[in-house]
Order: C-alpha cells, then structure tokens, then sequence
C-alpha cells in the first residue's frame, strides 16, 4: 500500500479530508472501499485511536463482522416449522417419534395406536398442533390475567395496611413567601392495634371517621400556618 | 500553625471569649453587607425533602434608597419587592400589597439585617472555623440558643464580602431542619440591571390593612414563655378563608425574641378534649390542642417540647367573667 493511500486512511479516521479543503471526496471513499489493504488500514487506524484514547472495550473482538456474519448464515432460516413440514417429518421417520414417545409414557393407547397406523400420526399431530395453537393464546390471556389479579391484591393489601396504620400525611401549606409546600406529619398516630376480630364494615366505618378528622386537622393546621405567615408579612 | 492550635485550644476551653468577638464581628459583617452591597444571587431553601429555589437582588440606587428583589422561581410567580421602606408582596391569589417595612419576610431571617446584638441575650455567638461553601473561604458561625427551647442557626459566611453563603437551622441534638443554600453569588460596584429598571417602576400604595380589631381585653393569655420573647403584636381575627370547617374568630398574639416569631391562637371550642396534633414545615412547628374546650394554635420556629409549654401554659384572663362560662 502506498504512502499517500495511508495518509488519506489516516486523515479520514482523523474526520480530515485530505489534500483538498472541501469535504472528503467520494472517489476516494470509493476507492478506499474496494481496497481491502485500506480497509485493513481503516480498521487498525481506529484501534489504534480506541487504544491511545483508552477507550478500549473490556474484551477486544477484532472480527466482530466476520463473527456476526457466520452467525447469520449458520442460523437455521425456518423459525417455525408448519404443519405440513411436520407432516413430512413424522412420515420420514415415524420410529424416531415413535421411540421418544414410548420414553416418555410407556402405556399410553395412542402409542400403539401410532405403532399401527402412519395416518393415526398424522392426525394426532395435527390436532395437537391446532390444539397448541388455540391455547397459545389463551395462555398468553391467563398470565395477562393473573399478573392483573397479582396487582389487584397487591393494591387491596395497600389498602388495608394504610386503614391499619395512619399514613404520612401531607397537606398543602403555604409558606414564608409562597407557593404551596407539602407539610409532613411527624407524629400523631393513632396507635390502631390490627384486630382482625372486628367485623370489617365497623374497622370501615372507624377508619372513615378517622380520616374525616385527620383532614379537618390538616386544614386547622394549614390554615394556622397560612395565618402566621400572612401575620409575619403584614408587620407589626 | 502555632497560632492555629492556640485558637484551636482556646476554643476548646472558652467558647465564649474569642470566638464570641470574632463571630460576633463576622455577624455584623454580614448585616453591614446586606445592607449595603449591590448583589445579585440565587439559593435553594432545603426542607421537607424539597428544594426551592431563589433569585435574590439587592441593591443602592438613587438617594441611598435600598431596592431589594425576592423571586421563587419554582411554581407560580411569588415576588417580595423592596424600596426603601415600602414592602410588596406580589402573590397569584390575593391582590399585590404593599406595607411599611425595611425588611421583606423571606426564607433568610430579617434580623441578620439589622442590629445582631440584639440577640446576645438569649443566643450564643460562636465562631467555628473556616472551611469551603460555593468555591469560596466560608466562616462557620454558630448562632446557639442558650436554653432548649430554640433551635440553632448556623451560618457560613463569606470571608472576603461577608454575605451569607449557607445557612442551616438545627436541633440541640445536631438533626438539621431546614437548609439555604446559596448556589451564585455577585457582588458589584454598581446596581444590577434588574434594580435598575425596578428603581423606575411604582409599588402598589400601601395597604391599609387593619380592618382588626384591636382587643383590649383578652380572654385568656400566655403564662409561660422561652425567656427572651416579648410581645410583638395582638389582635382579634378570622382565620383565613382557606378554613372551611369553621369560621371563627381568634384571640391572636405574636412573640419574638428577636430571631424567630411565634404566634399563639386561642379560642374557645365546642369539644372539650382534643390530644395534640402538630406538623412541621422545615423548621417551622404548627401546634394545635383543645384543653379543658380551649383550642390553642402555635406556629413558630420552635421546638415542640416549647410549643407545648406555651400552649398548657393558656390561662384565662384574670377578672373575666366569660372564661368561667367557658371552662366549666
């Protein structure tokens, strides 16, 4: 490679364009393209940089591109084999099913009846795979379901733990020059010991009376505070 | 370096001889310095877990007249405006007011401003050392209450224009309350831009702003107080309009001790027992407690074991024939 070809490499990993002021050329990236000992160049170029920088990775993959490339063309191109593949399938080489099949539950009637007949196989896997097929949805409809039920106990179980111990409150409050602030209670909490021998609608009815009251001190409270400051700013 | 561990030593065993003079010198600094000095700075007021954040300028302009710009810059627009001796405060809800003060009521306390001695009586001035707030040589000054009845102030001051560059309030047992932290501060030769153009502008007319009765006769007063607190205003009024439940009057007065206001509210109530219910905004204690069917209110700067002092202490009026009625 000569002297020139590397320095514009090297000037173009520098963002520079070389020789010429204006932009980089594109006869030249052109150029540079097709050259593989260029590109080899390009490549060091940018460790080199990565190195001098300290912006090294912590494992160092040269071929990376190479490595994806294999791994593209080695992945299998069929995702998800139709019924007719698995149809062919299971007539190519009903013994090998039939083996595994006989493993995994040895008394079964359908696997004689498999023994017998290749079209019994056939039909066997085509109801299972519809079957699999119409419950793949209603599966995905069960977990959506349960993880929904989860978040409904989880809010109940909120609840219930808030109604035991009074939570910490925060009300509005004006402030020394404004703008509302939230106060945070400190104390006074009402120590509820958790008597799970009440009946529920009177544990309600207690709790309701309970925030109605605690509301209507936060107002007193906030009020006061409003007050104080209005009373500080007016003066004496 | 000697003369280093020296203070150092002397502060161990006197926290009242030099270190008293040299705070107490830093402090009139400070008050010299707001006073005085064009500046232009902006802080974050720490409390409850949440940050608010201000603009503050100050400033001399024509005639010698003190101009002073308060903005929280968080939320609706809340300004304090200052020239000379009129106050306005510039608020969403209400109508802009104007009143008759030489000190705006703002998250730092207006007595830093003013004649700092005046607190030796029931605060001790200590000086602590020196170490680096807002890239600058700050000096500690510890502004301690003598009793436990008050919380302590300390400030960090600036050593080279001696303003106020942080400032903490803090419980005898060391727990911080409510913080000020100044994030830029400026100080020029001539008056800022911003004061400059509100030098022009007028302020609302000052308000008149008691329709309150004054009250002669008080149904009840305060037995106890932290030693220092003197009355600074009384009257009778509504609590304000944002009360929904109840609206009634209350006998109210307001104590200082020159540092921090306390505001005590009584009237009386229909229920005869209410247990103590209080809330803290930062440093400021809101009390409320029904006793023998006397609601008592306290809002102030204060610890809670004060607030409860001052409200079991509400005695009625002697020669009062009402409070009878009252109480029985």
């Amino acid at each position: 490679m000569s002297e020139i070809k590397s320095e514009s490499v090297s000037s173009l990993v520098d963002n520079y364009s070389p020789s010429s002021d204006n932009g980089v050329s594109e006869h030249l990236v052109d150029n540079l393209l097709k050259d593989d000992n260029s590109l080899d160049a390009w490549q060091n170029y940018h460790l080199i940089g990565d190195v001098l920088r300290d912006e090294l990775p912590q494992s160092l993959q040269l071929d990376l591109s190479d490595k994806i490339a294999t791994a593209i063309a080695q992945e299998a191109t069929i995702l998800s084999p139709n019924l007719s593949s698995i149809k062919s399938h299971n007539g190519d080489s009903s013994s090998d099913e039939l083996s595994i099949d006989k493993t995994a539950d040895d008394n079964q009637p359908e696997v004689n009846l498999n023994l017998n007949d290749n079209d019994v196989i056939d039909l066997r896997t085509r109801i299972s795979a519809k079957i699999a097929k119409s419950l793949k949805p209603l599966g995905q409809v069960a977990i959506a379901a349960s993880a929904a039920g989860l978040m409904i106990v989880g809010v109940q179980g909120n609840i219930s733990d808030e109604s035991l111990v009074t939570p910490n409150q925060i009300i509005q409050t004006m402030p020394l020059s404004g703008y509302a602030n939230p106060v945070s209670f400190n104390v006074q909490t009402p120590k509820f010991a958790p008597n799970f021998q009440r009946s529920q609608s009177t544990k309600q009815e207690k709790n309701d009376k309970a925030l109605e009251q605690r509301l209507a001190q936060q107002r007193k409270l906030q009020a006061l505070l409003k007050d104080h400051n209005q009373q500080i700013k007016l003066g004496n | 370096m000697k003369s280093l561990a020296f203070l150092l030593l002397f502060f161990c065993f006197s926290a009242f001889g030099a270190e008293t003079e040299s705070a107490k010198i830093f402090l009139e600094k400070l008050s010299k310095s707001l006073r005085e000095l064009n500046f232009t700075t902006s802080f974050v007021v720490v409390k409850n877990n949440q940050v608010a954040p201000y603009h503050w300028l100050h400033g001399i302009g024509k005639d010698d007249q003190e101009l002073e710009i308060l903005t929280r810059l968080n939320g609706s627009r809340r300004d304090v405006l200052r020239k000379g001796n009129i106050v306005s405060y510039i608020e969403p809800e209400k109508e802009p007011f104007s009143v008759a003060s030489n000190s705006i009521q703002g998250p730092i306390p207006a007595i830093f401003r003013e004649e700092i001695s005046q607190l030796e009586d029931n605060y001790r001035f200590i000086s602590v050392g020196r170490s680096r707030v807002l890239g600058r040589v700050a000096q500690l000054v510890r502004i301690v209450g003598k009793d436990k009845y008050r919380f302590s102030y300390w400030l960090w001051l600036d050593q080279q224009t001696g303003l106020l560059l942080k400032m903490a309030v803090v419980t005898r047992k060391g727990q911080v309350l409510e913080q000020v932290q100044f994030t830029h501060i400026e100080v020029n030769d001539t008056l800022s831009e911003s004061l400059d153009k509100f030098q022009l502008a007028d302020l609302p007319a000052i308000t008149k702003i008691n329709p309150l009765i004054k009250n002669q006769e008080f149904q009840w007063q305060v037995g106890w107080l932290p030693r220092g607190f003197v009355e600074v205003k009384s009257n009778t009024h509504k609590l304000s309009e944002y009360n929904q439940v109840e609206d009634k009057s209350v006998e109210f007065v307001m104590f200082s001790d020159g540092l921090i206001d306390v505001s005590v509210y009584v009237n009386p109530s229909k229920e005869k027992f209410m247990a103590a219910e209080y809330a803290s905004d930062g440093a400021t204690l809101v009390f409320n407690h029904i006793l023998q069917g006397i609601e008592v209110g306290i809002v102030g700067d204060i610890p809670l074991i004060t607030a409860r002092k001052i409200a079991e202490s509400i005695i009625a009026s002697s020669g009062n024939s009402k409070k009878q009625t009252q109480v029985n």
